[in-house]
């Protein structure tokens, strides 16, 4: 036992106790997790970015130097610890950029398209539609049903289909340059010629090649129902020469 | 009894056991820090997420934050009560400690008990999917951490294995450093 306690004190850092006032550290922990919540509150971005992840920094840093007593330890702890971090760096310099962008030259990522543009509804904002729908259903609930709630066909142009058809849908958009055959040109006579609704809402809803077009052009169906699709082909008509 | 090489030897200038809980840190860094970067990047790519992260509960995030902080705070009483070759005192502050990481664990079951019942799955989106394998990850860590630290307590109010003190508090100050980051990640960038 004597044996071990000697031991112990023989292999504390550097056989000596550290003079950190702990309860101050402790305090002051207590005082930056009091700031990072009240941040968020003044409704500043740049306020809560700082305020949250500046003094998750700080804080963290309070507590691997003095609790951790990394400012005591050997320099080469200090590298190891170092090397985990920047293959961390490594690792999101690498992926990031595919991964936060969903095109690029050379490729687009529909599922992340679409999924961005589908948009993740809150609980709450899912009970406000429910109760909304809920409501008309007893009285005017045909009417209610058919209108197609406030779908932005632009909007929806502008962050799904623009990307291979582009802004002005002269088939130019960011995700064309790797795409061949290239994305249909919606200012272009030909286009139109001899295509009815049906067949250009198929093409939305289905993909091109249901339409024994290029494959290249996904099938939409799950972000757009019939009445979507239609819109979303009313506002391409407007690119109509 | 005949005691294991590493508990005696310190062949790098540093205590064979320390070196190993921190090369231990050094690959949860990679762990737990690819894991958050695969998060931001995500997040960042996908705003809509903010609808999902706006659900979180700040309050009982901040309160586990600061159960945490106050766990790690005994933590280091307890190796500061070994170093001076108290036991006792080192027992006893270890299971404070472990008390902390129980309120941790019953505060966070009862966040995602709700979260769950009102259809917040690991499925519901990508945003939840994180959000539970990030602090999943994380309770686990807490878990086996408080475990140990039963051991080793057992053993400091002996006076047995001191040293041992030290490098179950230095893992649980890494436990808390995750959570440090996982709080703002979580629950305040909305």
């Amino acid at each position: 036992m004597t044996d071990q306690n000697e031991q112990h004190g023989e292999q504390g850092h550097h056989g000596e106790a550290h003079h950190v006032n702990y309860r101050k550290i402790y305090i002051t922990l207590v005082v930056l997790l009091a700031i990072s919540v009240i941040g968020p509150h003044f409704g500043i971005v740049w306020v809560t970015l700082i305020t949250a992840f500046g003094i998750a920094v700080v804080k963290a840093n309070l507590v691997v130097q003095n609790f951790m007593h990394l400012r005591w330890e050997k320099r080469i702890m200090k590298w190891m610890l170092a090397t985990s971090l920047v293959l961390m760096a490594l690792l999101f310099a690498g992926v990031s950029p595919d991964v936060m962008e969903h095109t690029g030259t050379r490729w687009v990522n529909d599922a992340a398209l679409a999924a961005t543009a589908r948009g993740i509804e809150a609980p709450h904002h899912e009970g406000e539609a429910a109760a909304e729908e809920a409501e008309p259903a007893g009285t005017e609930a045909p009417a209610v049903a058919e209108a197609p709630q406030e779908f932005d066909a632009k909007g929806a142009f502008t962050t799904v289909c623009a990307t291979c058809h582009g802004p002005m849908g002269h088939g130019d958009g960011p995700g064309s340059a790797a795409l061949n055959p290239k994305p249909a040109n919606f200012s272009d006579p030909a286009f139109w010629e001899g295509k009815t609704d049906a067949e250009l809402i198929k093409a939305i809803r289905e993909g091109g090649a249901s339409v024994g077009k290029s494959a290249l052009m996904p099938a939409w169906g799950g972000l757009y129902d019939e009445a979507k699709a239609q819109a979303l082909l009313t506002y391409i008509k407007t690119f109509k020469p | 009894m005949q005691k294991p090489i590493a508990t005696t030897r310190s062949a790098t200038g540093i205590p064979t056991g320390r070196l190993a809980i921190w090369w231990v840190l050094a690959s949860e860094v990679v762990i737990f820090g690819g894991l958050l970067a695969s998060y931001v990047m995500h997040r960042i790519g996908h705003p809509e997420w903010a609808n999902a992260a706006a659900v979180t509960n700040t309050w009982i995030g901040a309160t586990n934050t600061f159960v945490l902080l106050s766990s790690s705070f005994t933590a280091v009483l307890a190796h500061q009560a070994a170093e001076n070759g108290d036991g006792k005192q080192a027992a006893k502050y270890l299971m404070m400690t472990m008390g902390g990481a129980c309120l941790f664990l019953i505060i966070k079951s009862f966040e995602w008990y709700h979260e769950i019942i009102e259809g917040y799955t690991i499925t519901a989106n990508g945003f939840w999917s994180f959000y539970y394998t990030a602090a999943g990850l994380h309770a686990a860590h807490v878990i086996a951490g408080a475990i140990i630290m039963g051991f080793i307590a057992k053993d400091a109010a002996k006076g047995r294995e001191l040293q041992r003190v030290e490098y179950i508090g230095i893992y649980w100050h890494f436990v808390d450093v995750v959570w440090i980051f996982l709080f703002p990640l979580l629950y305040i960038a909305k």
